[in-house]
């Protein structure tokens, strides 16, 4: 009885605490969609009521703000950066784990140091190197370190390297013997041996890594200064008013809900498997 | 088999490792040249630019250990770091205790839904960027319209300046922070969990062991190694907070809220003392190989690996 009792007390306090949890989401979609006049006034709605509309979107649509333009810019950026970055660090986590060649340890251990090094230590003279290049104020000033796995923002190049490293030191060398044997060039091993197996890996690395970049909010601010090459995080920031000022802010927390909805959406489609990707992730880093 | 493995001896270019030892270093290339152009080369050049005086526009002049110098006087400095200490000590503690105490509350028999439901609730803050989130509780925080001061209202308590008061803006930033990090420490802390074996629960429960000593006898020695790993990266991410104070407080009232990287930020890109920048960042640099070595040290004594 009294063991009954405390199981449930858990599951209460635990239901709270998940509450919390999702409470700011429900606030913020629910205050997107109400009327821009009582957007803000208290008690505060969690559910969209009958007087819904769309008033905060469409004003936000009609205003100079060009939220389409930092979408689009958001997307393009995060897709790039994580096609590069899962495309390098997959193959180099494949070399470190099945190839031989000279240093290799050596080398490994180098790359690790990098996980020490966070970005916002080497902002100055990345900046200096990427005005250098001519790259300021364009995507390419976050896509190239991302397309090279020396970093994608918020993520160290080696966290993939290590992780695809550990997955294919599971697969049983058996496989890639028959290969050998066959004469496969060791691209072509890598290529059609490898990374069908790999696929689960590869999509939980992409969706960490497209996740970092859409939500990063430091490179973009250092990189990218024109409206015309802002992404989601900086342009919010751009847009965003004191707090007093309620048709505006109405705009903010529409454009907010739109950053947020494609993330909520994978993760709605895809929560189990993101959920035991990461435990799985977890367990090995 | 010899005819098939690599036969190092034979040396790394010789007719039948060639092609292996070929590939691999090319496999690697895009990486490791990553590595040297974006992050080794900008590491040195941190160095070499905290000798030296820098505004971006006129030549830089050598200044020897001046840049040094000057943080030991800079009373700013000593109050943002003091700052991003407290902060790191709250915000490690609460996402790492919670976390921990979350998993093990979650990793009991339940129905898997329940259970699924559960950790996607408390798991999902942690995929959404800092930026929107905290864009959602400056409202929530605010003390007028703000939602938490109208609940607080309710039972009595009076309207609490949350951002605007010095005592509280860095209190605020550590709940965001805990709000938003406490399910990642979670799933950690899950992952852990479940490679501890069930062997050493159930002769707990032949013993009777209450499920209080289980969990301070048996559940945290063998999760040590992970709670280590989550103290270790939760300290790293800790001490380059930003964002979420550039949205909720800007540093304010005053320095009152400002953090090292802000502080990074303003002196680099604000006020252009690039040479003074990268000194400063040298210093978080320091904290972040420290930490890490001490995580190194403790992993081989204090943590108990099965």
């Amino acid at each position: 009885m009294i063991s009954r009792l405390r199981t449930a007390l858990i599951y209460v306090v635990l239901g709270l605490g998940a509450l919390v949890m999702v409470a700011p989401f429900l606030w913020m979609f629910t205050t997107s969609f109400r009327p821009v006049a009582e957007a803000f006034t208290l008690p505060p709605r969690w559910l969209p009521g009958l007087d819904s509309s769309l008033e905060s979107y469409r004003r936000l649509l009609a205003s100079d703000v060009p939220i389409g333009r930092f979408f689009w810019n958001s997307t393009v950026l995060a897709t790039t950066v994580t096609l590069g970055y899962v495309a390098t660090t997959t193959i180099a986590g494949y070399a470190f784990a099945r190839l031989r060649f000279p240093f290799k340890n050596a080398l490994f251990a180098l790359l690790l140091v990098s996980l020490m090094v966070p970005i916002q230590t080497t902002l100055v003279p990345l900046f200096l190197l990427m005005r250098w290049l001519g790259l300021v104020d364009s995507q390419w000033s976050i896509i190239v370190p991302g397309l090279t796995g020396a970093f994608a923002p918020g993520m160290s190049g080696v966290f993939g390297i290590f992780l695809m490293r550990q997955f294919f030191l599971t697969l049983p060398k058996e496989l890639f013997e028959a290969a050998r044997v066959d004469n496969a060039g060791h691209f072509r091993t890598f290529w059609s041996i490898a990374v069908p197996l790999a696929g689960p890996q590869i999509a939980a690395l992409s969706v960490i890594i497209f996740t970092m970049t859409w939500n990063d909010y430091f490179m973009p601010l250092i990189f990218l200064n024109s409206v015309d090459q802002m992404v989601l995080p900086v342009g919010i920031m751009s847009i965003r008013d004191p707090v007093g000022n309620s048709s505006a802010t109405s705009e903010v927390i529409a454009a907010v809900s739109l950053s947020i909805l494609p993330v909520l959406l994978v993760f709605l489609v895809a929560q189990r498997w993101i959920i035991d990707s990461f435990v799985r992730a977890g367990v090995k880093g | 088999m010899t005819s098939i493995a690599n036969d190092a001896a034979a040396g790394w270019f010789s007719p039948q490792n060639r092609k292996e030892t070929i590939a691999g270093l090319l496999f690697i290339a895009p990486a490791l040249i990553g590595f040297a152009v974006f992050v080794a080369g900008p590491m040195a050049a941190t160095v070499v630019l905290s000798l030296m005086k820098y505004d971006l526009f006129s030549n830089p002049s050598f200044v020897g250990l001046a840049n040094f110098e000057a943080m030991l006087d800079d009373r700013r400095l000593w109050k943002v770091l003091g700052n991003t200490a407290f902060f790191a000590v709250f915000a490690v503690a609460g996402n790492v205790g919670l976390g921990v105490v979350l998993a093990v509350l979650l990793n009991r028999n339940m129905s898997k839904t329940v259970q699924y439901a559960y950790r996607a609730a408390y798991f999902f803050p942690s995929l959404v960027g800092l930026i929107f989130v905290a864009v959602i509780w400056q409202f929530l925080f605010q003390r007028d319209i703000g939602v938490i001061n109208y609940y607080l209202g309710l039972v009595g308590i009076e309207p609490v300046r949350w951002l605007s008061s010095a005592r509280n803006a860095l209190w605020s930033v550590i709940i965001l922070d805990i709000w938003k990090n406490v399910g990642f420490a979670m799933l950690i802390a899950t992952a852990g969990l479940q490679s501890i074996s069930k062997d050493y629960y159930d002769a707990a429960r032949v013993d009777g062991s209450s499920s209080l000593r289980t969990f301070w006898q048996i559940t945290l020695p063998l999760l040590s190694p992970t709670i280590l790993f989550l103290l270790t990266m939760n300290t790293i991410g800790a001490f380059k907070v930003f964002e979420s104070i550039v949205v909720l407080t800007n540093g304010g009232p005053g320095d009152a809220s400002r953090s090292l990287v802000m502080y990074i930020y303003e002196q680099g890109f604000k006020s252009f003392n690039m040479g003074y920048a990268s000194a400063i960042s040298l210093l978080l640099l320091t904290i972040t190989v420290i930490v890490t070595a001490i995580q190194f040290a403790l992993s081989k004594r204090w943590a108990f690996y099965e």
